[in-house]
């Protein structure tokens, strides 16, 4: 997998923050707010500098080269090489509100310099598939492409779709991902509308009480393959429904919510969480992101693979009946990440640790 | 032809709005006339002046969500009385699916809200709002009940038949057993900039694959297909006649804009829909072709479709009549595919009069009957995606 994250670039960076826990975010820019500034969990400008990785993407948006760069270290770490990539390897990018800051850019262009005057190179890289336009450049992918936008279950449609293709023969690899940015109309957007806490701490088990939450932006890759590939590799597997999150282990098992103070109506999170499961979240780390489904999975995948267990950073209002998680080396074989809708709809992301571990 | 794994994906309802019709008898009747009617862009203020082609949907109020989200909405009516589906009845819960794609829908690109924005940083959350409750897969699958896999697709100029592919690949995989799927875009200021910044919109009305063509007309429209799995469809005595019988994808690594100039992630994905439908090129009875009338798509998209099926092809481009519908091209165009197999005939490509040397097939100019059973719909897009569909009629 890879990893661009507020605290960084790469599964090292990743893992850093989860034994770290709780760090203040950043203030940026926002407009219309007094003291016109902003909490945001921004991924910082140093962790996206990579010539090599960037050379395809050295004039695209922030959004794009956070996805290029986890999508690269997801084949890098899986083996795949631009020159091996080819026609059967396809890409799958799941983002929920795309390059809009880019967007913005393009129509600052129709302000300021009227609808003749607009960039073209702004106006191609507004485009929500130019992320897996850049990462099929940079990686030499001639395979399918496909890009899903969706504010809740993006990544476990792109999750649910490599899946057919690796079964059906389609591909021998998929690179699938998401990434979301927090531009400076979307930080002001969310300082209105989504009350970031005074403190900056991303309460995820409050469950629906006002607690709000810190907008987040970052991308997480996975390369997944067909069962049966590496042996040192994890197992994905997606479900959607009420029960998509039941059968947990309490001995082995890990819930992981994906509740981050988005919505006023996380209260069935709280009905999710099982009596005597360990539970977690670690929106206080990658921030509140429509993202958050698919950052959940690297955290999934990094307990799996360390054998370590991660305590959730801000754990305040953690439910009683579950089981709290401390960092260490309690061993996980399998977690459980569940994302709920408004609706109260459910999907999960399922990672076990494959047969040779 | 051979064997196919998956089981047959039945198309048991087709829905159409643009500017050649609003459902499939005006789009057949407009096909049937060779008539076209491209205008000035009337729907915002815009100095840019170049014809487009806009349907006849009225403005809307803001409860019913955004044009391309009504465009879609009628576009549905139509597809699932065909298919004798009631909505209230037959389309809730988990094994029902939705796949939609656009491009306009997917971007927060309201620009009075953003010049109120710009100006103090307090412009009214209703755009934003909007936005959030309209997107194109989710919200329809909200109003219809619909549990099942849910996906707007954002692939630019070929959202719209990835969709399709992408629902047909869910029946196959048995991810569900019935799926809308299709793609709508409406008529919007920032691709309408966009592309004249480009230099690809047509000062007159679009010529694909001729020699003197000038580039694109923007349009509007929807395109809904429903897609059923056989066993399904005939459990409930679905009578249609057509199939999806393959879906191909696969994308240039090459240009953001541009297409590979040797055409080979276009011919990827036709030899991979081909493939997946078990036939041979010699099976295709025709092409319709994305043919957007730019420079550069026509000629590596006709060079790959000569090579691929030689140059006596019969081929058309739909876009004379609706313009380039972005989001929806693939899904319109993937509707009068079907058309065109059900009625035995395929229109003339509206605009081309004369052969462009560096191309090396000849569009049709007439009406023309058609005898074979299956057909070709061909997508590219920014990003360098290429989408292909079979389009089946049984015996």
């Amino acid at each position: 997998m890879g990893l661009v994250v507020p605290r960084g670039r790469g599964v090292d960076a990743l893992g850093r923050a989860l034994e770290e826990g709780w760090r203040a975010p950043a203030s940026v820019e926002a407009q219309g707010l007094p003291g016109g500034q902003t909490p945001v969990y921004r991924v910082p400008a140093e962790a996206m500098v990579d010539p090599r990785a960037l050379r395809a993407a050295r004039r695209a948006d922030r959004l794009t080269r956070m996805a290029v760069l986890a999508a690269w270290d997801a084949a890098a770490e899986g083996g795949l090489t631009a020159e091996g990539a080819g026609a059967r390897v396809g890409v799958i990018f799941a983002t929920a509100l795309g390059p809009h800051a880019t967007t913005f850019a393009f129509l600052d262009g129709i302000l300021d310099y009227g609808q003749a005057g607009v960039s073209p190179t702004q106006f191609s890289h507004a485009v929500h598939n130019a992320a897996a336009a850049y990462i099929a450049l940079a990686l030499g992918i001639r395979g399918p492409a496909l890009t899903f936008t969706q504010f809740h279950f993006g990544f476990h449609e792109a999750v649910r779709m490599a899946g057919a293709w690796l079964a059906g023969g389609r591909c021998e690899a998929v690179l699938v991902g998401a990434a979301e940015e927090c531009g400076t109309v979307q930080a002001s957007i969310a300082a209105r509308r989504l009350a970031p806490p005074a403190d900056g701490r991303i309460r995820p088990f409050a469950f629906g009480r006002p607690a709000g939450t810190v907008p987040g932006e970052g991308a997480a890759f996975f390369l997944l393959t067909p069962d049966g590939g590496a042996s040192d590799a994890a197992r994905i597997e997606v479900a959607f429904g009420a029960e998509s999150a039941a059968g947990i282990d309490a001995e082995t098992g890990l819930l992981i919510l994906d509740a981050g103070g988005l919505s006023s109506e996380e209260a069935a999170y709280a009905d999710a969480a099982q009596a005597g499961v360990p539970v977690a979240s670690y929106a206080p780390v990658f921030g509140g992101t429509l993202g958050l489904s698919a950052f959940h999975a690297s955290a999934a995948a990094l307990t799996l693979r360390r054998e370590r267990s991660f305590a959730t950073p801000v754990p305040d209002h953690a439910p009683e009946r579950a089981l709290r998680v401390e960092t260490g080396g309690r061993p996980v074989r399998e977690a459980v990440c569940l994302r709920l809708d408004c609706a109260g709809r459910a999907a999960a992301l399922r990672l076990r640790c494959s047969r040779g571990r | 032809m051979s064997a196919r794994p998956g089981g047959r994906v039945r198309l048991s309802g087709i829905g159409l709005v643009s500017a050649a019709g609003e459902d499939t008898a005006g789009t057949l009747a407009s096909f049937r006339a060779g008539r076209r009617d491209p205008g000035p862009v009337t729907l915002f203020e815009t100095p840019l002046a170049c014809p487009v082609f806009e349907t006849g949907l009225p403005q809307g109020s803001a409860a019913e969500g955004s044009r391309t989200l009504r465009l879609a909405r009628r576009a549905l009516v139509e597809a699932l009385a065909e298919a004798g589906l009631d909505p209230r009845r037959d389309l809730q819960g988990p094994r029902v699916g939705v796949c939609l794609g656009t491009t306009v829908a997917s971007q927060l690109n309201d620009l009075p809200f953003y010049t109120a924005f710009r100006a103090d940083g307090r412009a009214p959350m209703e755009a934003v709002d909007r936005f959030l409750k309209g997107n194109l897969a989710e919200q329809l699958a909200r109003e219809l009940g619909a549990e099942g896999p849910c996906a707007t697709i954002a692939n630019a100029c070929s959202s719209g038949a990835d969709a399709i592919g992408t629902a047909w690949s869910w029946i196959r995989s048995g991810a569900c057993d019935l799926a809308v799927a299709g793609g709508a875009d409406e008529m919007n200021l920032v691709p309408l900039c966009g592309f004249h910044s480009l230099g690809v919109v047509s000062p007159e009305p679009c010529a694909p694959f001729d020699r003197d063509r000038r580039g694109l007309n923007l349009g509007e429209g929807a395109g809904i297909l429903i897609l059923e799995r056989e066993e399904a469809a005939a459990r409930r005595d679905a009578v249609s006649g057509l199939f999806v019988a393959g879906y191909g994808g696969a994308c240039d690594a090459h240009h953001l804009t541009a297409p590979r100039p040797d055409g080979s992630g276009l011919e990827s994905a036709v030899r991979e829909a081909l493939r997946e439908a078990g036939a041979e090129p010699s099976d295709i009875a025709f092409v319709n072709a994305h043919g957007t009338a730019t420079r550069d798509n026509d000629r590596v998209e006709g060079q790959a479709l000569a090579r691929l099926f030689g140059p006596d092809v019969r081929v058309l481009s739909t876009k004379g009549y609706v313009g380039h519908t972005l989001g929806a091209a693939g899904a319109l165009e993937a509707g009068f595919t079907a058309l065109a197999l059900r009625e035995g005939w395929v229109p003339a490509s509206a605009g081309f009069r004369t052969p462009d040397p560096e191309i090396p097939l000849v569009p049709v100019t007439d009406i023309t009957r058609i005898e074979g059973r299956m057909a070709l719909s061909t997508s590219l897009a920014f990003g360098g995606v290429n989408a292909a569909l079979v389009l089946e009629r049984a015996p």
